[in-house]
């Protein structure tokens, strides 16, 4: 039986996602595990593994996140496939090789089968590199790697059963970088295959990135010496530190050029709608535009993101 | 006597914007000091200094970048004022407190009627620093940006800019630091400037970092507001390199963010001129269009 968990905060964030994809993806025999959040996702996620636990036929968990829903209809048999190995501890979807820190994009992203649902600025979808194979790049690809992205973990029995997710990490980051290794320190392998999730989140990363800089410091300490590269970095502490503090500003410097572009960019565009809306000719065919108006609005007839991404959410070749 | 000194690694921009600018600041009896760049910023400024120097009667420099324009005719006066206090060293158009290292405008920062012009995007201009929260001019503050640099007599006699800063970045903050710890003061005035210059904050971040790294190397310990003593150099790295990967996922979303800003605008772009009754009014644009252009080139022809 493949069990499916979300830890839950906003109910209907989970009604909206993650339970559409858990029923497309369940199997008749599935049990679904919608729980509220008992605190951080550590200690959320530690009551999801206590309760699959207790089922004697588990054949895998699924932890999704209340934002992310499964688009595979054959995502059951992937599962299989992929735990058929029993050396297999946890699998994903988003998986990366050579990752030091809680900071897995910083490492070579082996596969990102994702969908970045946001609502800002009217909404859209941000299409990660491995959604659909003919436009992947040559890197992409299923198999072995150091850590998964946690908004979708599917683990093995024995994983289940054996390890859980350190509390004392924090709230919510670096949960999944730490359960990863341990994974692999307990002699199992951390695994990408080939299923596809949609993952609707703000643009921003974290509100307040002072958690995240703590978890951050704690998972580095934590492995520093007990899984080779985390936590190490070349040179002495005090080369690393103010390398680190150079090239920390450095990322500013390019954020406030990037803010800088924008404001250029935007002000470039908006005087072209200016200079659009206010000419002679736009005002002579107002008439036009309100009888146009007066049809169906096209976003009635097709909701354009949505349409797009599920026409995209059938079973396809793997690679 | 004020005297202007710009060392000149463009020509172009300096017969642009500084060489204008200059002239629109001086007084009669101003010295001007145009000289080739040479070597590094620092030796290169040396050079103006020991020029300038060399004047009994000089109340200032004025060290101009030659993208920086003057734009301020009461410049003179408004120096003059300035330096008034015989503890004041160092004057700017824009400076910051509470500066840690060359990344200067992470500090609180000072500024007075800066205007940002660039080219990219059509061209266009911006409030100086846009990118960070300003409060006006004047105000006491660690260090003042090498875009506009006002020397008095005894900073041009006194102190010199490090030639072994040989990056091109944080020579500004590494004057204004040994002014200070000399027991003079660093200030901003409110001066109209325009910085002409592209988008990017920094052009060369690679570069920047290493410089990032030498100043830091140098003023270990010796930063203003930062206690010295013994620093655990593993605490502050572990710190640092977790603010780093912070500050690249920030980066990244914010990028993620203008983006969606920007395809927003051009969806209702290409809405507003995809509609049918555009399309049918081409004709008269291009013929308003023909007729504008007319208009202008007899208006331009002269008598």
């Amino acid at each position: 039986m493949i069990a499916f968990g979300s830890a839950i905060t906003k109910p209907e964030v989970y009604r909206s996602c993650a339970e559409v994809g858990i029923r497309r993806a369940a199997e008749p025999d599935s049990v679904i595990f919608d729980l509220p959040s008992v605190g951080s996702i550590f200690q959320s996620y530690n009551a999801l593994l206590d309760e699959a636990a207790k089922h004697e036929n588990l054949e895998a968990l699924v932890l999704v996140h209340q934002d992310a829903e499964i688009v595979d209809v054959d995502f059951c048999r992937t599962v299989r496939q992929a735990l058929s190995d029993p050396d297999v501890g946890v699998v994903g979807c988003v998986g990366a090789i050579d990752v030091r820190t809680i900071a897995w994009w910083e490492g070579s992203v082996a596969l990102a089968s994702f969908l970045h649902r946001y609502d800002e600025h009217g909404g859209g979808d941000l299409t990660a590199f491995s959604w659909a194979w003919n436009e992947a790049p040559p890197y992409a690809r299923t198999g072995e790697v150091d850590t998964l992205d946690g908004f979708l973990l599917v683990l093995s029995p024995w994983t289940v059963r054996n390890i859980r997710f350190d509390e004392s990490l924090g709230l919510l980051h670096g949960y999944d970088f730490d359960f990863c290794l341990q994974v692999r320190e307990a002699g199992r392998k951390v695994m990408t295959a080939d299923f596809r999730a949609i993952h609707s989140h703000s643009l921003h990363p974290f509100t307040d990135p002072e958690h995240w800089i703590e978890a951050h410091i704690k998972v580095a300490e934590k492995w520093d010496g007990r899984m080779p590269g985390v936590g190490t970095a070349a040179g002495s502490w005090e080369e690393r530190a103010l390398r680190a503090e150079a090239e920390r500003d450095a990322a500013r410097v390019l954020s406030y050029s990037d803010a800088l572009l924008l404001a250029a960019r935007v002000a470039e565009l908006e005087a072209v709608l200016a200079e659009t809306t206010e000419s002679i000719s736009w005002r002579m065919t107002a008439p036009l535009r309100w009888l146009s108006r007066l049809r169906p609005a096209a976003s009635d007839r097709k909701p354009r993101v949505r349409a797009r991404a599920l026409a995209s959410a059938e079973p396809r070749a793997g690679r | 006597m004020i005297a202007f000194g710009c060392a000149v690694s463009e020509s172009e921009a300096y017969f642009r914007y500084a060489g204008p600018g200059i002239r629109r600041a001086a007084e009669p009896d101003s010295v001007i000091f145009p000289y080739a760049a040479v070597g590094t910023i620092g030796r290169s400024y040396n050079l103006l200094l020991e020029a300038a120097a060399a004047h009994d009667g000089l109340e200032a420099l004025v060290i101009v970048h030659p993208h920086t324009e003057l734009a301020d005719p009461e410049l003179c006066t408004k120096v003059r004022a300035a330096l008034a206090d015989p503890d004041v060293a160092v004057l700017g158009c824009a400076g910051a407190s509470g500066v840690h290292n060359i990344a200067w405008w992470d500090g609180e920062v000072s500024c007075g009627a800066v205007t940002h012009r660039y080219v990219e995007h059509g061209g266009g201009e911006l409030p100086g620093f846009a990118w960070t929260t300003t409060h006006p001019a004047p105000a006491e503050v660690d260090i003042v940006d090498g875009f506009l640099m006002v020397l008095s007599p005894w900073a041009v006699r006194n102190v010199r800019f490090d030639e072994g800063l040989v990056l091109g970045h944080g020579f500004d903050l590494d004057y204004c630091l040994q002014v200070r710890a000399a027991g003079r003061k660093v200030a901003t005035a409110d001066l109209c400037v325009i910085q002409h210059r592209s988008l990017k904050v920094v052009s060369d971040l690679e570069l920047w970092v290493e410089a990032h790294i030498a100043v830091a190397r140098k003023w270990d310990g010796r930063m203003p507001d930062h206690p010295a003593g013994a620093v655990d150099w593993r605490r502050r790295a572990r710190r640092a390199e977790a603010e780093r990967e912070a500050a690249r996922a920030l980066a990244y979303a914010k990028r993620l963010a203008a983006d969606a800003r920007l395809e927003e605008l051009e969806r209702a772009l290409t809405e507003t001129t995809g509609t049918v009754s555009w399309r049918v009014t081409t004709p008269l644009r291009k013929l308003n269009k023909w007729r504008r252009s007319r208009l202008e080139a007899h208006a331009g022809a002269g008598p």
